[in-house]
């Protein structure tokens, strides 16, 4: 047997470009918009126009005549499917009832009333306008503080407090904090609803084969799995006779994490008809009928001493929850009081939330889910305390974090930050931007009459969710790795990477693990036939949860492997190098495609050793991770005309170890694109009547490219002990780390006229509204 | 929204008040209307088509008098729905002889819902002005039109 010399190049830390990459830029990838079935039926969804109204008539009929149209299905064909599903369990938490297609009563613009069905995608379209619904218009709100005040009208009639939940929680003695506090700053500090707006829509279509009793579902999720067991659940179809597809997945940023009314609506499409459906999501749609993200408003009290110690903090947390509980809708906002410490060291906290019904679209998770709005408020109350102490905000920082030594450091909250060096980015970046002397420039700058502003955020974060005690449907995730006979590897993951990059990432740990090429990985997920039972892609989840699954399936192959060697090579024990079985004695050795082809000929198999080289392994993690980082943003106000200019963004980033820098590079713009939007431009107007006003591109201010500055990112690297890579996860940090920084610079540039606080998005005119107020 | 504004008709108030309710007049007069019928006293039917930013759709509607007081205000409610949403109006004329006509001062509101809403919010202000505008320029024609034909109504 011949000597290889083993393959000394290990890829994990390596700038790998994404081998998902050209398939998805020349245009060759599947989206769910690609699927042509044959006999495929299409679908459009008549939506209510009124924010509340009782439905008095609905006739189908005139769509019914138009030719090409096979169906038309209203709240009575549907009753018999369960409800869309809310996961989350909060005590006393009233969930309503809600059914995939409207019964008697409407609850938000958008709301789904009826489905029409055709052979063309245009005769469906055009049909869905013949629909006549007869509405009765009743009273609605749209903004979560008005619903709670008294004489609201009611969302749901039977709660007329529109109150679905409180929830509170205290650590340590938040009362003996304040008592003992020389100095307490108070803000109000909003989170403004935004609209996820991925770039693929959502879509769906479902394959009823009656003969075979199955259904194929292709959805554009980011939870496969779940997604089949609870779409099996409200159809009343046994589980394993739903198989859930996910093709390629557009961006998502949590708002396909989730169940929605269409799915389960093609579904039964599907199972009417006998034929296939097909229904995608326009642009309008998404913006009235997918979830929204944030929609807080927070009340936020900061307890400290006069030397900059804080004590405590105190938040009042009011989460407009829009019409009905998704998902995971009344879980987000615990993740903000989890949040709540930050990245200090006080142990004195006092939370209450109450969540808001409100005649709009429900809100759930969107990137960060909770954690930028915590982030964002405990970063501007510190920036508050710094200015109302005269102390500098990078001190009261650095004065304030929680030691190296502490660690695993318990928070108020009952979380274990698991590893940190917190002051490292923060020094990193202060060093980065040469601190000093930018203070020195914006005091030259004010004394020529200009605005410019420093802000800081040193953010934590709470990812690789989670551990399953803390999950509503289970946090850990699984892996199989199948070693074929000819020798290459096939990696079935349980996490549904839609722009992650773990086609590339786990290759690359597979390749150094298993010693083979990484053009011989192949990395498949999204297909509930084919894929073990898995979680799904969210919180920052997939490498530090899925690769460590991944990780484990890896060792237990290696142990097989180095089995299958020894039989080969005749001896007790092999090392295994670069893919290759060595016995160190003899330096003979054995070939990696040559154990591969043995274990399935299986002619001679070691002790108690089964044939063939597969192995699935389901882990669970015993923490989240916590990474962390500091950004500085610099801006320019324009006095004239109250433009904000980002002039340097300045990113130090903590997410542990770092299997491909180019693709952390990529999740660390994208955050802070998505974070920016929020700081800056973007905004879910309602009327006060539940009508949504930006219900467009044109009226939606997204970041464009060319709105983005420079972003300069850089590393620390403190491992996780949590898992063996050391990884933590980097997907929200971007957002969460964003938006303080650039309001706090903003509110810094504008400190010289005595603003204190502004609400986001920091638009021109509010911002040249301050101005001139400043100058009166 | 709220509306409010004044124009000046070149006929008398008497007059003024009766081409305002004219369904007929107000059939030619309402941009984009198709057809106004009359359903019972002061009610009609109406079929117009709206135009605001990039969408545009028919809406079936109703258009109602209501308050009257002879010959000096009477309020004007307008509803329709259609495949872009639905839009209600709801306002209050108040006519007042004056130098070389009649002025005709309104206040009201205008609500939009479903796309035209999500769409045209922006420009539902200038697009209800440019509306009514062209609403009283017609009419003003219409009253110059009928003020020739029929001399008696002449000032």
């Amino acid at each position: 047997m011949a000597t290889i010399t083993s393959k000394p190049e290990t890829l994990v830390g390596k700038r790998i470009r994404r081998r998902e990459d050209p398939r998805l830029i020349t245009g060759t990838a599947t989206y769910l918009d690609d699927l042509k079935l044959p006999g495929m039926h299409h679908a459009c969804v008549v939506r209510s126009p009124h924010a509340a109204a009782r439905i008095k008539n609905i006739n189908v009929k005139p769509a019914l005549e138009l030719p090409g149209v096979v169906a038309v299905f209203t709240g009575a064909d549907v009753k018999e499917v369960g409800p869309v599903p809310c996961a989350a369990g909060l005590p006393g938490l009233r969930v309503p009832h809600h059914h995939i297609l409207a019964q008697d009563r409407v609850y938000l613009v958008g709301h789904p009333v009826a489905v029409v069905v055709a052979t063309d995608r245009y005769i469906a379209a055009d049909a869905a306008d013949l629909v006549e619904v007869d509405y009765q218009e009743l009273p609605a709100v749209a903004d979560p503080e008005k619903a709670l005040a008294p004489g609201a009208p009611a969302v749901h009639p039977q709660w007329p407090d529109n109150v679905a939940f409180t929830f509170h929680q205290e650590g340590g003695d938040t009362a003996k904090a304040f008592q003992d506090a020389e100095v307490v700053v108070k803000q109000r500090i909003t989170s403004q609803r935004l609209i996820p707006t991925a770039m693929e829509t959502r879509g769906v279509v479902a394959d009823w084969k009656a003969g075979e009793k199955s259904m194929t579902l292709w959805s554009s999720t980011q939870v496969p799995h779940l997604l089949r067991t609870l779409l099996a659940g409200m159809l009343g179809m046994p589980e394993n006779r739903l198989r859930v597809i996910t093709p390629e997945v557009g961006g998502a940023f949590g708002s396909k994490l989730n169940v929605y009314a269409e799915e389960a609506l093609m579904a039964f499409i599907s199972m009417r008809i006998g034929k296939p459906v097909k229904w995608v999501e326009s642009r309008r749609e998404n913006f009235l009928c997918t979830i929204h993200g944030r929609g807080h408003v927070d009340y936020f009290e900061l307890a400290a001493m006069r030397d900059g110690t804080i004590l405590g903090m105190k938040l009042k947390l009011i989460q407009d929850l829009g019409a009905f509980l998704q998902l995971l809708t009344p879980a987000i906002p615990t993740l903000s009081v989890l949040m709540m410490p930050g990245l200090y060291k006080f142990k004195n906290i006092s939370a209450d939330i109450v969540g808001a019904f409100t005649n709009c679209t429900p809100t759930d998770a969107y990137r960060g889910a909770g954690r930028p709005e915590a982030t964002h408020g405990i970063e501007r109350m510190v920036d508050i305390l710094a200015a109302e102490l005269k102390m500098d905000p990078a001190q009261i920082r650095l004065k304030n974090f929680v030691d190296n030594d502490a660690f695993p450091f318990v928070t108020a909250t009952g979380l274990a930050y698991d590893s940190g060096n917190y002051a490292l980015p923060l020094n990193t970046a202060l060093a980065e931007v040469d601190y000093a002397s930018l203070r020195r420039e914006q005091q030259q700058a004010r004394q020529q009459g200009k605005l410019m502003g420093v802000g800081i955020s040193a953010y934590g974060e709470i990812c690789a969710i989670g551990p399953s005690p803390a999950t509503p449907a289970g946090g850990w995730e699984s892996a199989t790795v199948k070693i074929e006979p000819s020798g290459k590897v096939t990696v079935l993951t349980g996490t549904s990477p839609h722009g992650q990059g773990e086609e590339t990432t786990f290759a690359q740990i597979t390749a150094d693990e298993l010693g083979v090429d990484i053009d011989d990985v192949l990395v498949i997920h999204g297909d509930t036939s084919i894929v073990q039972y898995g979680i799904g892609t969210f919180g920052s989840r997939n490498t530090a949860i899925g690769g460590t699954a991944l990780y484990y399936a890896l060792q237990e192959l290696k142990t097989k492997i180095k089995k299958f060697g020894a039989v080969l090579l005749d001896v007790d024990e092999v090392t295994l190098v670069g893919g290759v079985c060595v016995d160190e004695k003899s330096g003979r050795s054995v070939s990696f495609n040559q154990v591969a082809a043995a274990a399935y000929r299986a002619l001679k198999l070691p002790p108690n050793t089964e044939p063939g080289l597969v192995a699935t392994h389901f882990w669970e993690p015993p923490n989240f991770t916590f990474p962390f980082g500091a950004h500085i943003v610099v801006t320019d106000v324009d006095r004239e005309t109250g433009q904000v200019s980002v002039r340097r963004y300045v990113a130090v980033d903590d997410c542990g170890k770092i299997i491909n820098p180019l693709i952390v590079a990529g999740q660390v713009h994208g955050g802070v694109a998505q974070g920016l939007g929020q700081a800056l431009w973007e905004q879910a107007v309602y009327a006060d009547n539940g009508q949504l006003l930006s219900g467009e591109l044109t009226d939606y201010a997204l970041p464009r490219a060319h709105m983005m500055p420079w972003i300069e990112s850089s590393h620390t690297i403190t491992p996780s002990p949590v898992n063996p890579l050391g990884v933590k996860g980097v997907g929200e940090a971007g957002t969460i780390g964003c938006s303080p920084a650039v309001v706090n610079s903003v509110v810094d540039a504008l400190s010289p006229l005595g603003v204190r606080h502004i609400d986001m998005p920091l638009t021109p005119e509010k911002i040249w509204k301050l101005i001139q107020e400043g100058r009166a | 929204m709220k509306v409010s504004g004044s124009y000046l008709i070149t006929v008398a108030q008497q007059r003024a008040y009766e081409l305002l309710q004219d369904p007929v007049v107000l059939g030619k007069a309402m941009p984009g209307c198709d057809t106004l019928e009359r359903v019972g006293e002061h009610e009609y039917r109406m079929k117009m088509k709206m135009v605001m930013a990039s969408i545009s759709g028919l809406f079936d509607g109703k258009v109602r008098i209501a308050d009257l007081q002879p010959h000096s205000s009477f309020r004007l409610i307008v509803e329709g729905s259609g495949k872009i949403g639905f839009m209600k109006g709801d306002g209050l004329l108040h006519l007042i002889p004056a130098e070389g006509g009649t002025n005709v001062q309104y206040e009201g509101n205008v609500e939009v819902g479903g796309t035209i809403a999500a769409v045209g919010q922006r420009l539902l202000d200038t697009t209800a002005r440019m509306m009514i505008k062209r609403f009283f320029e017609k009419l003003s024609a219409e009253a110059a039109v009928s003020a020739t034909s029929s001399p008696a109504a002449k000032i």
